[in-house]
């Protein structure tokens, strides 16, 4: 039509140049990485000094609530702590209440720490893999009082009762912390029925703290547990993961996908910046 | 067994399960036989995780029988029912091969670590693309409201990518400060709304007069 602006083709573009133009700027900085510096958030810091604390022997569990699709914000935190878990001399149980993709997840961290932390990790005596096992908060409950009423062994098909790291374990009281890996709200599960829920706590020990690595989106939401101290720590997506990455000194992911982070977000900043100018350019014609 | 019975019946299983489990949270360690793994709370839980697991087994029928009538009505969607079908038998298969004899096979490994993976990564990503789309088109400022919410937005985003700081050192501050602290008075009070709304819940299951998950619902 003749009389359009340029406002008014810009309104009417077709979508598939906006997929284009991410696309191809996203592409930039895989080539030419920028790798622009990364201020450590106070909620990441307080995270790593909670891994920081794991003494020797003792054990933390990781819970992976979180699917594959969600691998790229959630992935790179669990790998980054999971070392971290390593570094200190901990042990860890890993299982999952949230997704039966936890499986692939779990072989994907094993492949990414292939060198640097199975390579003397014994599984049974340094790790144990319990898999999924559904119930949700319901199975979280039981798993506070009664590890072995609900994994009666684990993945490999070992009896929990022959285990070694699990010879006395069974029951939240024995594990220090729970590193959570959500894109849900699993994390308030352990809160709930966990740390908060000594009332009715049969263990002989101290309710085990709480850490929340989730997608960015998860942010706002548990920033009130965090803020309140039901969480110690908070890893909030990839950003979150890379801060991570950079305290412990594992460049992973993480740290690779923040450039693209810039881009994506500069990029929609001037779209809107761009679809605004265009409305209250083009309003006075409509009128 | 009269309908009305039935209901009834039902009404009281809720309400008696739902007074176990209150006391086992708030009074469990003082009420005998009542928590820990051989306790009455402990097993109502166990049975509701059995159950839950039963339930994964009964979905995997409805797919299927939902899927069986797709391609038996030959609709324009049977073409995906049918690959729905024929990946779902292949698995299954592969499955019960692995659980009687303990042998992973790697077709079965294999679909998992370059199909599946690759599309749930993808269906995850492609929302980016989605989001740029629609920032364009959407995210308009009409009014006063939506003008703060897009500055805030924008702000935020800046603070959450590394470039946020590089062009400007306010921005992490001051998106920081949207996470850290002005949305925080709003989510607390959901969390809290949220809880008394599923406290009423809990009230109402208990003395039967939370009717919904018995069809009742209108």
């Amino acid at each position: 039509m003749s009389g359009q602006t340029i406002w008014d083709k810009l309104a009417r573009m077709d979508r598939r140049v906006f997929y284009w133009i991410l696309f191809i700027c996203l592409t930039v900085p895989y080539m030419t990485p920028l790798g622009l510096p990364i201020t450590v958030t106070p909620s990441t810091r307080s995270y790593y000094d909670g891994l920081k604390t794991i003494q020797p022997g003792e054990v933390v569990l990781l819970s992976i609530n979180s699917g594959v699709s969600a691998w790229g914000d959630c992935l790179p935190a669990m790998v980054a702590s999971v070392y971290q878990v390593h570094e200190q001399g901990g042990k860890l149980i890993v299982w999952s209440i949230g997704y039966n993709d936890c499986d692939i997840t779990w072989a994907r961290i094993k492949t990414l720490l292939a060198t640097n932390v199975f390579t003397d990790w014994v599984e049974g005596e340094d790790y144990v893999y319990f898999g999924y096992c559904p119930g949700q908060e319901t199975n979280v409950a039981l798993l506070r009082d009664n590890i072995r009423g609900v994994y009666t062994k684990d993945v490999r098909g070992v009896a929990t009762d022959d285990i070694p790291l699990m010879e006395d374990i069974n029951d939240a009281s024995k594990i220090k912390f729970v590193m959570s890996s959500d894109t849900g709200d699993a994390q308030i599960y352990y809160i709930r029925q966990w740390k908060n829920g000594p009332v009715n706590y049969v263990g002989s020990g101290q309710p085990p703290l709480v850490a929340e690595m989730g997608i960015a989106m998860n942010k706002s939401g548990d920033m009130v547990y965090y803020l309140s101290g039901d969480e110690f720590g908070l890893v909030a997506g990839s950003r979150g993961a890379a801060e991570l990455e950079a305290l412990v000194g594992l460049k992973g992911n993480a740290t690779i996908t923040m450039d693209s982070i810039s881009v994506s977000h500069v990029l929609l900043v001037l779209a809107i910046i761009l679809a605004n100018v265009g409305m209250f350019a083009t309003r006075g014609q409509k009128k | 067994m009269s309908q009305v019975y039935k209901r009834e019946l039902v009404f009281i299983v809720t309400g008696v399960v739902a007074l176990v489990m209150m006391l086992d949270y708030f009074f469990g360690k003082n009420i005998p036989g009542l928590s820990g793994s051989g306790g009455i709370a402990g097993q109502l839980q166990t049975w509701a995780l059995i159950i839950q697991l039963m339930a994964i087994g009964l979905g995997a029928i409805n797919l299927i029988q939902v899927h069986y009538r797709q391609i038996s009505r030959k609709t324009d969607m049977a073409i995906y029912s049918i690959i729905f079908m024929v990946f779902f038998a292949f698995l299954l298969l592969l499955g019960l091969y692995k659980l009687f004899t303990g042998v992973e096979l790697y077709p079965y490994t294999w679909v998992f670590a370059n199909v599946y993976t690759s599309l749930g990564t993808t269906l995850y990503a492609i929302t980016g693309f989605f989001v740029f789309s629609a920032a364009y088109r959407a995210f308009r400022a009409r009014n006063v409201d939506a003008a703060i919410l897009l500055i805030g937005g924008c702000f935020v985003l800046l603070a959450n990518a590394p470039i946020g700081e590089v062009l400007w050192s306010g921005f992490p501050l001051i998106g920081n400060w949207f996470n850290n602290v002005g949305q925080i008075p709003g989510m607390r009070a959901f969390t809290v709304v949220g809880a008394l709304g599923l406290l009423a819940y809990g009230f109402r299951a208990l003395i039967g007069k939370e009717k919904g998950f018995y069809s009742e619902a209108s």
